[in-house]
């Protein structure tokens, strides 16, 4: 497995290992563990031997490193890598020109000194919670071969999960980071609604669409969060805020309020979820239940805008390219592009109640925890779950517990925690993740309640299995 | 649905309607929830513009 991007940063900074060295560590587990799951749609060893090299010149000649010098990541592959063709998990994009820059993040951790190694599988258009992609094959789950890794961001979360990099960048509309990384087991951040800039990144809800990273440490996640921050005029939603580090405080402020969230949050966890919640809770001292009543409205409200929009954003190429579509998405496309704008604008009224309230809760406490998914991995192909004895499709209902939060732009971390509950000793070895959701603003918030976790032994990163891959 | 996906441009045969039927009565179920849903009358629709 490879090591956490602190250590890695640190061991170069030093001088005990070299970035050359580390990548050739990163490419060999990355070719004897993805022909497996399937992570990878596209590999930039030359473009990263090229990056690792500066990296030691610049150790040789005495340079300071930057704060991610040597680490090895990989992108969704939504984002613009200068010279590839950006597909977004979709054949209708296949024939593009490469793109002429990197998207403003991917630049950011060049800047930053990280190592870019590839382009990770995705559901197509980043529409779903499965990585299921019709084009580019299933990415599967590290820990159990016959599940999914989850989606939309379904690569970045099992490359993580496998042990083969240490961070990993993705994109979450409705839950696309979280929901992966429940499934996987791997720490995600989802930051507020318009902190990290998504210029050249392909868009799908503009409303909605946020980035951000995977990692397999909490203080990985934190430099490369801090490494991403900063305005950007080119993303109309980007809030232009200075950059607010988180990576230097990950310790929780003494009195902190955390409410368990129930209600639909309970109703629509299975039984290991919320075992995971049940887990996250204690270590972090929390006894009090919260109540958010818009959750369920919030879902609906964002299914609406979500629909209209991927719809509408879609429909040049759903006339002219129908059939080059998946069978999964055109139709549903197609359906969203029929939405009545009295939906629409009856949903994004609803969408401000529901954050309205939000900020109440936020009164009474400063973080709010749920379960980021309603149960283990499904099974590749399982058309629905079951969950408390009520069925719901599984490619939506995947993202039940996160699309309320996504539709209000509220921070979250999601932690992997390992309930060890289920029906069977497969699912028993399967984690379920937690969602610390903070008020806007507050990553650094979200981002030490993670640490905290990550420091008792309850969020942790692992390998399973005998062979490390769920064998 | 024949005449909406007629006004959108789309032009289908009966097999692709059928599904997209099935879609989109999905969809409505859900947004059903939002329909019926009690505000304020001068409540207003979050903000999706930035000048």
């Amino acid at each position: 497995m490879i090591g956490s991007a602190a250590d890695i940063a640190q061991q170069i900074a030093r001088g005990t290992r070299s970035a050359t060295a580390v990548l050739a560590q990163c490419k060999a587990l990355i070719e004897a563990r993805d022909p497996d799951l399937n992570c990878f749609t596209a590999k930039t060893f030359q473009r990263a031997e090229r990056e690792a090299a500066a990296i030691d010149d610049s150790y040789a000649e005495g340079k300071p490193l930057p704060p991610l010098a040597g680490v090895p990541y990989a992108v969704k592959n939504l984002f613009d890598v200068e010279g590839m063709v950006t597909l977004a998990g979709a054949k209708i994009n296949a024939g593009n020109s490469p793109a002429a820059a990197d998207a403003t993040i991917v630049a950011r951790m060049r800047r930053a000194g990280a190592v870019l190694v590839g382009a990770l599988n995705m559901e197509e258009l980043a529409y779903g919670f499965l990585t299921e992609n019709h084009h580019y094959g299933v990415t599967r789950n590290p820990h159990d071969r016959t599940r999914g890794a989850g989606g939309s961001s379904g690569g970045s979360a099992a490359a993580v999960g496998a042990g083969m990099l240490p961070i990993t960048l993705g994109s979450d509309t409705s839950g696309s980071i979280r929901v992966p990384a429940s499934l996987c087991g791997v720490f995600g951040l989802k930051p507020t609604y318009g902190r990290l800039p998504r210029s050249g990144a392909y868009p799908f809800v503009n409303s909605f669409d946020h980035v951000g990273p995977f990692a397999n440490s909490v203080a990985g996640l934190a430099l490369s969060y801090d490494a991403m921050q900063g305005p950007d005029p080119a993303d109309p939603a980007c809030a232009q805020r200075d950059v607010e580090p988180a990576g230097m405080a990950l310790s929780l402020p003494r009195g902190i309020r955390i409410g368990i969230l129930g209600g639909w949050f309970h109703e629509w966890a299975d039984t290991a979820a919320r075992r995971s919640v049940q887990l996250a809770a204690a270590a972090l001292g929390a006894n009090e239940r919260a109540e958010f009543k818009s959750a369920e409205v919030a879902r609906a409200a964002a299914y609406i805008i979500t629909g209209a929009e991927g719809g509408a954003l879609h429909r040049p190429r759903l006339i002219e390219q129908y059939a080059d579509f998946g069978p999964a998405s055109r139709s549903r496309l197609v359906a969203g592009g029929l939405i009545p704008a009295s939906w629409v604008i009856q949903a994004q009224r609803v969408r401000q109640h529901a954050y309205a309230e939000a900020m109440g809760l936020f009164e009474r406490f400063d973080l709010l925890i749920a379960a980021a998914a309603p149960a283990v991995a499904p099974r590749v192909g399982q058309e629905t779950l079951l969950i408390n004895g009520r069925s719901i499709p599984t490619k939506a209902g995947l993202g039940v517990l996160t699309q309320p939060i996504s539709c209000i732009g509220l921070p979250v971390c999601t932690v992997p925690v390992w309930p060890g509950e289920g029906d069977s000793p497969a699912e028993q070895a399967l984690p379920v993740g937690v969602q610390l959701i903070g008020a806007p603003w507050r990553e650094g918030l979200c981002l030490a309640a993670a640490r905290t976790l990550e420091q008792a032994g309850i969020a942790t990163v692992k390998l399973t299995g005998s062979d490390g891959l769920g064998r | 649905m024949r005449a909406a996906l007629a006004l959108q441009g789309y032009a289908f045969d009966d097999a692709e309607i059928a599904e997209i039927v099935m879609q989109f009565s999905r969809l409505e179920a859900i947004a059903r929830t939002v329909f019926d849903y009690p505000l304020p009358f001068a409540s207003e629709p979050a903000p999706v513009f930035r000048p």
